[in-house]
């Protein structure tokens, strides 16, 4: 990683606040994060204390009060984003989701679908194309999410809290099988959490956010080689490092 | 009990409860059938009726009469309804404008128009389509519009980081998500039309359910009031079951819960 730390996302001292009818309240201050090209970024924080708003000022779906955010040198600006609870349109079979941000671009049916089929077999969904939601388990739904993340080739995926609906067994499960992926095709991703031993066991790097207003409280780079043993006694050491020094109140 | 032996069940149990219906209209109009028809003289006069029609009209005539004008007025109301409503729920200040109108008119029946447009429109095919009209178009534009401002926001934000276009977003996202909350409003048009179709048919027509209703008061005929009568409440049940397998059609991928 040292050798080539290419920043990819830089985000320049935001801050979010909402002002409500008598108040303002803080959700993030004055952040500043730079996001490497290609490494698996995670945002570790307590229950609600402004991740997923952190993380909508980076895709655009919120815009800072105060600071910027800036993508350098991105040739594209198109984001893959998994939400924190399954975002799949019941609508719509397993193929249309996962193509639908392609078929937003106009791609032709023939290309898209190539692409969307190859994403489906990457998360191990093949068979199911035809499926409807509501036909999937949790899991399964989520690999839909990424599939569709992935569909126009984005530069850089957000990911929110994108296992925290699952059941503990489904969760090691698709732990493994994001890394399995981003091994794959790598890409620069921002994955938010509040478990502690999945940050470990997924991130390059773990900045620890502050309760609520979110600030930027520490910085662990994670040099375990992978794939990761949860009950290795290295593993255990930096989680219990991380955990006593937070406050996450897991 | 396999799914099968409920689903026989089930159907013998709806059968026994219509055999029992007529079985208390036979006892009650025993002890007066001169007045008030036996099952068995509404049969006769329903055959006598598909012999020798109505002003020229044959009893199917007078069903598809009635048909012709609901779905007419339903066409009309879908259409506007949903336009309409699609673009109150989608934008606030075209809600704000048009609601209040909406709710100052809503509250008055489709009955207390009739005099109104028979003034304006005179007693032609029109104001009967219109009167069914007003009575459809207020539940499909209401359902519309609250379906469409009651789209998950999570559902938006998708389309949002995926930048969809306007046109996109209501193509893909709002109507589809709308869609069950369309579709409960139009099922609540087709029979609120298919009452008002009755009643303006019964205030001035040459044809259609209503009329006959009107023809059997007027002649004494209690016998043909009751085979119109039956006649109505069975289209209309078949309308609703038909448009629920319309339902489960556009609507299959919602999940039971
Ligand atoms: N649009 C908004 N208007 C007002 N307050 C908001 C808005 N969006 C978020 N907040 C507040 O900001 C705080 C942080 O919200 P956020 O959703 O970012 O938390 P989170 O860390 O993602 O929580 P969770 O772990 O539950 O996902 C919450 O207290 C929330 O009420
Ligand atoms: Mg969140």
């Amino acid at each position: 990683m040292d050798e080539q730390r290419v920043v990819k996302v830089h985000l320049e001292n935001i801050s979010k606040s909402f002002a409500s009818r008598k108040m303002i309240f803080e959700a993030v201050n004055h952040v500043t994060i730079d996001v490497y090209k290609n490494e698996f970024l995670v945002l570790l924080g307590p229950g609600q204390c402004g991740k997923t708003v952190l993380l909508n000022m980076v895709s655009g779906l919120e815009t800072p009060t105060e600071g910027k955010v800036e993508f350098i040198d991105s040739d594209a600006t198109d984001l893959g984003f998994v939400f924190q609870k399954t975002a799949v349109f019941p609508w719509k079979t397993v193929m249309e989701n996962v193509e639908m941000p392609l078929e937003l671009k106009g791609v032709p049916k023939a290309e898209r679908r190539e692409r969307a089929q190859y994403l489906i077999d990457l998360v191990g969904l093949n068979g199911f194309e035809n499926s409807l939601p509501k036909q999937l388990s949790g899991g399964m739904k989520q690999r839909v999410g990424i599939a569709r993340a992935y569909c126009n080739n984005p530069q850089v995926l957000l990911m929110d809290e994108p296992f925290g609906a699952l059941d503990a067994q489904t969760r090691y499960q698709m732990e493994e099988e994001i890394l399995r992926i981003w091994e794959q095709e790598k890409r620069t991703v921002i994955f938010v959490t509040n478990n502690i031993e999945e940050a470990v066991y997924l991130a390059d790097r773990i900045i620890v956010l502050s309760a609520c207003p979110a600030t930027v409280k520490e910085v662990y780079d994670i040099a375990l080689p992978r794939p990761r043993d949860y009950v290795d006694t290295e593993f255990l050491r930096i989680r219990e490092a991380i955990e006593a020094n937070t406050d996450l109140a897991l | 009990m396999k799914k099968n032996q409920i689903k026989t069940r089930d159907m013998l149990l709806s059968a026994l409860s219509i055999l029992g219906l007529i079985a208390v209209w036979f006892l009650v109009s025993n002890s007066k059938p001169d007045f008030f028809p036996t099952p068995m003289a509404t049969i006769e006069r329903l055959i006598r009726l598909i012999e020798k029609p109505v002003m020229k009209i044959s009893i199917l005539g007078h069903v598809l009469a009635s048909l012709k004008r609901v779905v007419l007025a339903l066409i009309a109301a879908i259409i506007l309804g949903v336009g309409i409503g699609l673009f109150m729920g989608w934008n606030k200040k075209v809600r704000a404008a048009i609601n209040p109108i909406l709710m100052a008119l809503r509250p008055i029946p489709p009955i207390a128009w009739i005099p109104l447009i028979i003034l304006l429109f005179g007693i032609g095919e029109f104001p009967k389509v219109l009167l069914v009209f007003i009575g459809a178009f207020f539940p499909i534009v209401m359902n519309t519009m609250s379906g469409v401002a009651l789209v998950e926001d999570m559902y938006l934000k998708v389309g949002k980081i995926y930048k969809a276009n306007t046109a996109q977003m209501l193509r893909h996202v709002v109507f589809p998500a709308a869609m069950p909350a369309i579709l409960a409003g139009i099922k609540i048009a087709i029979s609120s039309g298919w009452m008002v179709v009755v009643a303006a048919e019964m205030l001035s027509s040459k044809s259609g359910l209503g009329f006959l209703i009107n023809r059997g008061r007027d002649s004494y005929d209690v016998a043909l009031i009751m085979v119109a009568m039956i006649l109505i409440g069975v289209v209309g049940a078949l309308l609703s079951a038909v448009f629920t397998l319309i339902e489960r059609k556009l609507c299959g991928w919602m999940s039971k819960e």
